[in-house]
This record gives structure tokens, sequence and C-alpha cells, in this order.
């Protein structure tokens, strides 16, 4: 059995925000994690869940995406 | 005056005769008059060697400890009695030594002439005619007379032992000088071989007098290459004569890296002889880069480019520019049609620097994306991000020689003697010499039963606990005021470990509570956390058994916590060192073959860094990562990815969930694959392009030390080009220009955009054998221990690493708990070692499970078992053993229609999606037929082998 390319995406957010749910500055951690290691498709697709429905997502997890998110806001209107 | 500042000025040409001493006290001494200054404790054999005075000999050879048997070595020493033998009789101040004289002469010639009067004559049949020491030796003594006959008692009729694939044992012509049963004790360390019998009833024997095949022999070839006569002979040597040329070069096989020479008539090779010269091996081997190199010159390689338009169409053989052409066209349209995005590339980890480098490169500029990675994505990714994380620097920090200074040695989820076999050889070494020994792993791996070493410890614990082991060994070391302030002070980022240490010191990881978890009894951990801890030098080693978990990455980090909070880091004989599975896992990642990373490690986001390789290259390179394997997979499904070009890998046999492999690989419109067979992936291709062997092709092997080495061709590619012309032919078609003439000008190339690498050159390869990486200005003959005066991040990093339990857990359906990995004779997916001899020792994959459970299911020794997780099942024979606890079983993955991967799932690292090989809950029971896949499996196999000569289809559906 396999997961959906989402589901995956779901699943390794949550994986990667469970291991770093120990530190302060966890939030930023997860978020500079998917900034360093995901795909820009990959990035897209989550930011979108989380857009859309978001409901399977960790709180740590939903909170480094709503980063994510924000930064992507950002740097397009920088680069606007 | 000579004086020799051994073993620098030692040639790996030459035998010296017993081994270098490495004492700072010089002794001067007189041989022959000449006066000779070398380290106290060298043989006065070795003395004279270096002195260029060749002492006949027999039964001494420098990589062995001097024995005395043979008595032709010896001396007349001025003021001693008799003539004692040189190999035994160590230099002293002032002694004055003749090595010739009429006395000596006339012993000698007595010694031969007694060895002869057992020995055929038969020299110009035999096949060690040209390269034997007792032909030698009878010259160099003058023997001209046997007096004693040949009629007398004798062996000459002993029958030969040829049960042994690659060498026979023919004992009419030994001399029972000791050398193969010296070098399997001293050099392997299996200790396999005997002297039974007295007198003149002695004779070399393998374990109980066994067949060699039967006895416990692993056939790494070192008493071969110790015996002086043709007694140990490789049976190819036999068959076709003497070698008349030879060339260095690096072994393709694991990450230790041997260096080889090639022995060769022409282009043919006759057989490989370890290399004494290569820094990674001494001059040892093991059976794989011994002896099986049969596969390069195998009928089933494939020797003319192949393109289809389907899979089920029959492969239609063209020539290099047509299918290039082809391949290109087609990864033109499918960007113009489904974006930039949609194809990529991956990078082999058994080919050279020099074609990984090219590979990624082509990804970048060729085809415009990050879309690029490698194998090690599914062996040691975590090792790249937690080392890099802690420690700054994504590689092991020692040299495999700084084994032989470590007090303790801690081996973590690897398997040395299988795996790594010629460095559990030196492992092996230094616990005889008195080292102990910390085994965590759920097996009872072979390397706890060394000969002649007792007090190992085991921490057998269940798999998928590591993160909660390490962790309670790093609690006892901080609990128990064990760390090593000084180093944590000078060394470490203080606030990080100030972070870690209250975390570590929670009592929910000590021991005693994490017992539950990890079911090792806390004593026992309590025990090896010291024992590590307080050793003068502790050194940690580890493997897949490591990385290949959910939480592989948090383990990497883990094991560097240990470390730094023990001060085992920066010296010699301590260290983090991961054993790397093949040859050039390290150079792989080292070359820019991950997504996120460009060539040294240096982060695709990184304007300063993009801006330097977009000024040589010539072209914009992507300012995000590309897509991980895992991730093409996914995207491929989707329909987001549509092709990829596989230099060296398979990806069906070697990653996991086989079924979710093969529906990616189904998906793609267009798949190119490069390797010399007709692999598992490449049945699922659309261009198959020829690859070309180790023996066939320049470049560089980077080993698991860093050790960057060269390989050397030695016979023309099969099918007319080496790897990385390929590549390059791909680049140009694609419209982005390409040209080397020489891999030594892509190492220039790699030189000037690596920091690490900005002094490796093949000059410099040649000039200094081989150079562990880092190679630059401040280190122009590169880094053997790494982290002496810093890190690379300046201070070391403390990680917090809670342990969570992987999702992959047994319960009611799944009871059991799998686990894979590897044995000595078959490498990975087999496709190399398969076509060899070494199918001799295993030629199917066996489910090992413990007796208990196997009665529990009825289960007995070599019953068909069927295995099932959730992701899929297979059926393997049963192997009834206690290797491993009860509640875990274990099967390898070197045979395709084994399915191992059927059954293993997409469970895979947080950090880098590296697969959870290591644990999948399964069912175990007893069958009677095969699996549906491995139904699927052979007729998917029949069908495209009979494309693959061009017959059309006929009866089997493609796609059953």
């Amino acid at each position: 059995m396999s997961r959906s390319q989402l589901d995956t995406l779901i699943h390794m957010v949550n994986q990667i925000a469970i291991n770093n749910a120990h530190y302060d500055d966890a939030a930023e951690r997860i978020h500079a994690h998917l900034t360093k290691f995901w795909a820009r498709s990959m990035k897209r697709q989550i930011v979108d869940y989380l857009q859309q429905d978001g409901s399977e997502l960790s709180p740590l997890a939903r909170e480094a995406i709503e980063r994510l998110a924000q930064a992507q806001t950002e740097a397009r209107s920088a680069s606007a | 005056m000579l004086q020799y500042f051994d073993p620098k000025h030692a040639s790996p040409e030459r035998d010296y005769g017993t081994p270098a001493r490495l004492s700072g006290t010089l002794v001067s001494l007189e041989i022959d008059g000449h006066e000779i200054t070398v380290p106290e404790g060298t043989s006065v054999l070795r003395a004279a060697a270096l002195a260029d005075i060749n002492i006949p000999k027999l039964c001494a050879s420098d990589n062995l400890e001097a024995f005395g048997s043979c008595r032709l070595c010896a001396v007349q020493i001025e003021g001693k009695r008799g003539l004692p033998a040189s190999c035994t009789t160590p230099v002293e101040a002032g002694m004055k030594v003749t090595t010739q004289n009429a006395r000596l002469a006339k012993l000698r010639r007595n010694v031969m002439e007694l060895y002869i009067s057992d020995h055929p004559l038969d020299c110009l049949t035999c096949p060690a005619n040209g390269d034997c020491e007792l032909q030698d030796m009878a010259g160099a003594v003058g023997l001209r007379e046997v007096r004693y006959g040949f009629d007398g008692e004798n062996h000459l009729d002993a029958e030969t032992d040829d049960s042994n694939p690659y060498f026979s044992f023919d004992p009419s012509k030994c001399i029972v000088c000791s050398r193969c049963v010296r070098a399997c004790n001293e050099v392997q360390g299996t200790f396999a071989l005997t002297i039974e019998g007295r007198g003149f009833e002695s004779k070399v024997a393998a374990g109980q007098n066994d067949a060699f095949m039967d006895s416990e022999c692993v056939s790494c070839g070192a008493c071969v290459q110790a015996c002086p006569t043709s007694t140990l002979m490789e049976k190819s040597v036999i068959e076709q004569g003497q070698p008349e040329h030879s060339v260095v070069t690096t072994c393709a096989y694991c990450g230790v890296g041997c260096s080889f020479k090639a022995e060769m008539q022409g282009d043919r090779v006759v057989r490989m002889v370890p290399y004494k010269g290569g820094d990674a091996n001494h001059g040892h081997s093991c059976v794989k880069g011994r002896f099986a190199f049969g596969y390069a010159t195998h009928p089933d390689r494939l020797k003319s480019p192949m393109i289809r338009e389907s899979i089920d169409q029959p492969w239609r053989e063209v020539g290099w520019e047509e299918a290039i052409a082809f391949a290109a066209e087609r990864l033109k349209a499918i960007q113009a049609k489904h974006g930039r995005e949609s194809i990529g590339g991956i990078t082999s980890s058994r080919c050279t620097n020099e074609e990984t480098y090219l590979v990624q490169k082509l990804v970048r500029a060729a085809f415009h994306n990050n879309n690029t990675d490698t194998c090690a994505r599914v062996c040691h990714s975590p090792t790249g991000f937690g080392l890099k994380a802690t420690l700054g620097e994504s590689a092991g920090t020692q040299t495999f020689d700084s084994v032989m200074k470590a007090d303790v040695i801690v081996v973590i989820g690897a398997n040395p003697t299988d795996a790594h076999p010629v460095f559990a050889s030196q492992m092996r070494r230094r616990l005889r010499q008195g080292a102990e020994l910390i085994v965590v792993d759920p097996r009872r791996i072979d390397l706890l039963k060394t000969p002649h070493h007792r007090g190992a410890q085991h921490l057998a614990l269940r798999p998928g606990t590591n993160v909660a082991m390490i962790n309670a060994l790093a609690h006892v070391v901080v609990s128990e005021g064990l760390e090593d302030r000084e180093f944590i002070a000078k060394r470490c980022d203080a606030a990080g470990y100030q972070a870690w240490r209250e975390f570590i010191l929670d009592e929910r990881h000590s021991p005693e509570n994490v017992e539950a978890i990890t079911g090792v009894p806390a004593e026992q951990v309590r025990r090896a956390a010291r024992t590590y801890a307080q050793a003068p030098n502790g050194a940690i080693y580890y493997g897949l058994g490591v990385t290949e978990h959910s939480q592989g990455s948090s383990m990497v980090m883990g094991i560097a916590n240990l470390a730094m909070a023990t001060g085992n880091i920066g010296r010699e004989g301590v260290g983090v060192n991961p054993l790397r599975g093949q040859n050039n896992v390290q150079g792989s990642c080292d070359m820019g073959s991950f997504p996120h990373e460009l060539p040294g490690y240096q982060h695709v986001g990184d304007p300063a860094v993009r801006e330097r390789f977009e000024a040589a290259w010539g072209v914009p390179i992507d300012d995000e990562p590309g897509l991980r394997i895992p991730n093409m997979f996914d995207a491929a499904i989707a329909g987001d990815f549509r092709a990829l070009y596989v230099q060296g890998e398979d990806i069906a046999q070697s990653d996991p969930n086989t079924q979710h492999v093969e529906q990616a690989l189904r998906s793609l419109e267009c798949l190119i694959v490069q390797d010399i067979f007709l692999n598992e992936t490449a049945k699922f291709a659309h261009v198959l392009l020829p690859g070309s062997s180790f023996l066939e092709k320049d470049g560089t092997f980077t080993n698991a030390e860093r050790r960057i080495n060269r390989v050397r061709k030695v016979m023309p590619p099969l099918a007319g080009k080496q790897d990385w012309e390929v590549t390059v032919d791909l680049a140009n078609a694609l419209g982005y220009p390409m040209h080397y003439d020489h891999p030594a000008q892509i190492m220039d190339e790699i030189a000037t955009l690596t920091p690490s690498f900005s002094g490796v050159s093949y000059a410099r390869l040649d000039e200094l054998g081989s150079i562990q990486w880092p190679c630059n200005e401040a280190y122009p003959k590169g880094m053997p221990t790494m982290h002496i005066e810093d890190f690379p991040i300046g201070l070391g990093q403390f990680a917090i690493t809670d342990y969570v339990a992987t999702e992959e857990r047994s319960n009611r359906r799944f009871p059991l708990l799998l686990t894979t990995g590897r044995i000595l004779s078959q490498y990975n997916v087999g496709a190399q070692t398969r076509r060899t001899g070494n199918q001799a020792w295993h030629d199917e994959d066996v489910l090992e499970l413990h007796p208990s459970d196997a009665e529990l299911r009825g289960i007995r020794d070599g019953d068909w078992v069927g295995i099932t997780s959730r992701a899929g099942q297979t059926v393997l024979r049963a192997r009834v053993s206690d290797r491993m606890p009860p509640g875990v079983v274990y099967t390898t993955f070197h045979h395709p229609g084994s399915g191992a991967n059927v059954i293993t799932t997409d469970s895979s690292d947080w950090a880098t999606n590296c697969p959870e090989y290591k644990v999948t809950a399964v069912q175990v029971e007893k069958v009677s037929q095969p699996s549906v896949w491995q139904r699927q499996f052979e007729s998917f196999d029949r069908l495209q082998l009979r494309l693959l000569r061009g017959d059309e289809p006929s009866a089997e559906r493609v796609n059953e």
C-alpha cells in the first residue's frame, strides 16, 4: 500500500515536527528544514493544503508551514 | 651511513621479510660492512633488506610476524654462537652481521636440498613457474643436486583440493612454511587454517581437515597471496598463465576502497592482487575484490545501446548517436510539454567522482533543475545530515588505521566482517591486541566471535530503538559525571550543550526507564557507557543499522553528541566513523548528487555559491532544492514527473516498497538507464546505454575515510564508451556543451569549484598515492584526522534527539520485526557478484528466524515461508537461527526474485527520507508456493529477457 503524494507530504512534515518538538524554536527549525530540503513543488503543495484544509497537520507543523507561506509571500512581493 | 625512516622508505613492490617497527629509538648496526640505522625492534632480515642486501628467505614475509622455521635466512653475527635466523633476531647497537660466506652458503644449500627432496620437479609445467619463491631460492643458493634422491617417503601424491571456486590447494607442492596459516590468523583474523600432525606428518589443513569450502575459510585470498609455491594458487593463473603487466587501481565493491594491482595479459585480467601500497587495505583483500571480477567479462554485459518506444516492445540495437539523440529528443519534448521540473537524474555511488559530478552537472545545467539524487539517499543520507549539523562536515572523522589506537571499539548497526571485511580484519587485529568491543545490534554479528578476543559487550536492542539507546548511554555519561568537561568547554557551543545537558539528564532517558523500550537490561547499558566514556580512546563505527530508520538522522546526531560529550573527537584512536556501503557513497555525496547541494555540500540556496557555479558553467542554477528519489516516485505516479536518467543504480531492486517503485517506473514516459547489465530497473526503460565497469575507465573513488583513490583503465570499454563520455554526449545533444578529453580535466574543474578539493589533481594523486579530503592550501596533503583544532562550523553543536517510536511496530497482525542486511559473498543488489563464482556461497536469500518463532509456526529449517507486511508478500526459504532475539527475523536482498523489498515499507527517516529498511512489521507462515509478486516477477523477467533479444512479445502480457 502506498500513500498519495499529498498524504506523504503531510506525513513527512508531521514527522519533522515531532522530531524537532523539543526545541524552544521548533517552528522556526521546521520552517528552516522545509526551506532547505524540500523541492519547490513540495513546498507549494503543502502550503496549498494548509490554506485549503490543513486538518491533518500537527499544530507545530501548521505553524511552520504558516511561516513558510509567509516567507513565500514576502519573497514574491519583494521580487514583484 | 644509511638511515631509514621505516616504513615511509619501504617500497610496496618489495618484501622486506618482517613487518616494520615504528619505534622512535634508532639502532645502528653493520651488515656486510655497511653501517645501517633502523628503528629499535627491526629484524636483522628487514634491516638488511632496507639496505638492499637480500638474505634468502622462505617462511618470512613482511606482512607476517617472524616465524623462524625455514632457517634459510640464517646469518653470522660477530660474538654470537651458531647461525641465527635473521628474521627472528632483532637488531642491536653495534651488531656486526655477515649475510654471505661459505658456511652460510653450505647451510642454505642443505636446507634447500631437503625441501626439494620432497617437492615435485615439474617447474616447467607448474602454474607458479616464473613466480615461485622456492624456485628463486633454489637459484639463489645455487642448488645443483639432491643427494637424498626422490624415492624415499614423500608427499608427492597428496590430493588437490579444488573445492574453492577461485583457488586450488595442491599439498604435494607444500613446504609447510606456515605462511598461509599465519596469514589466515594475523592478516585475515579468521583462524581457519592450521598445521595438522607433527614432524614429517605435518600438513596444512583447513578447519578440522575439511575441504576449503566446508571450512571456516572466507576466501579472502591472504593465504594464496602468502604461499611461496603453487600450493595455493589462483585457478585463473593455472588456466591462463602468469600475467605480464599490472596496473594499480581501486576496488569497485564496498566503501573500504582497497587498492589492487590488476595483473594482466594484454587487456585480460589474470588476477587481482591486493596492493601493499594501498593506504586503506595495506595489501589485504576480501573474496569480492580479490576474486569476484569475472562479471566484467560476463556474457550478460550490454554491448550496444538500445531503444524502444514502450516497455512492451522488443529492444532495438542502435548506434550511440541514435540512442543519445532519441533520449535527448524525448527529454526535451517532455520538458516542453510538462515543464522544466518534470525530469531528473540519479547518480551512482558505484561510478567515479568524475562521472557523478557530470550527472549532477547535467541535471543542473542541461535539465535546468535540481532534480538530482543518488543511492546514498537510501543508505547514508542521515550521515550527511547528522554529521553536518553537529560536527560541521558530512564525513567520517578518521582513517581506518586510527582503529589501531582505539582502546574501546563501539560498533553500532554495522556488520563489518560481511560488509567491510578488510577493515573488519584490521579491527580484529586491534581486538586481539586487547581493545574492548561493544556491539549495539539486534543480531549477534560475527565480530562478536572474534578468535582470541573475550568479553565483548553485546547490547541486543529491539529494532527501531537506537535513539532510546544512545540517549540512555549519554544519560549515564552525564549523570555519572563521565563527560570530558574540558573538551566541551573548549570545543562545543555552550548554550547548545546546556540545553542538551538538561534534556539528557531527564530521568526518562535513564537505562532503567529505557529498558522497557530497548529490551536491554539497564546494567548492561550502564557498563557499556562507562567502558566507552572512561577509555583513553573510544571510537564509534556505525553502518546502515543506524541510518536506515525513521530516526536515522537523530541517531547519527546522538552518536556525535556522545562522542563530543566524552571528548572522543579530534585525534587518532577515536571519532565517529560511518562505514559506507558502496565504493563511492562518500564521493557521490561530495560531488553534489543531493538535490539541495552543489559539490562540496554547498547549498543551492546560497547566492554566492550559485554565482561561482553559474560563472563556471555558464547557465543560471535553480535556487530551490530538487526532488529526492522517493519524492520523484510519488511525483511520477501523480503525473508531474515524466522522465528519469539513471546511471548505475538499480532502484527497482534496491529501493523499498517494490510495488510502489514499479508503479512509478511504469508511469514514466522516458526512462534512460545506463548500466553494465539489464538490471531490474532497465526492464522498465526506454533507452538502454551500456555502462563500463571499473576496469574500463579512469577516474577516482572516495572511500569511507574520505580517501580519494585513483581508478585506472586496464581494458577498453566493452561498448566503446566510458560512463562519463556518455553523459557528455547526452549534455551536448541537449544543447548544453560539455567537452573533456580525460577525467583529469573533470577533476580539475571539481577542484576549482569545491573548496575541500581545491588541492586535488591527478598529478597530486599520482604523487601521494591517495588523498583524504579536505585537500587545499592549508592541508596540501589532505587531512587524515578531522576536527583536531576546531570544527568547520567553529564549535560543535549538541543536538536534541528525543526518541520517537517508529510507526512501523509489531502488532497482532504483524507480530515479528524484519530487519535486512548483507552477507560477505554478495554485494548489494548482486548484479555483479551473482555473475561470479561467489554464487557458490549464497545462491539464494533466506529468512533467518529464531527457533522459538519457528516452533510456534511449525516451521523447520529449509521450509518455504511467506513473509507478509503491510506493503506486500514474498516467499523465502527459512533458516532457523538464534543469531536474532525472538521476535526478530532477518534477510538479505541480493537476489531480485527474493523480493525482500516487496515487504519493506515507505516508512523513512524524518530528515532525509532514507528508508526504514531495518524495521518492518511482518507475519511469517509456512507456504507451498511463491508469492503473487514473485510469479509476476518471473514472467515479467522472462518477457524482458526475450525483448532484450529483440523477440516480439508472445503469449505473456506485459502488465500481468
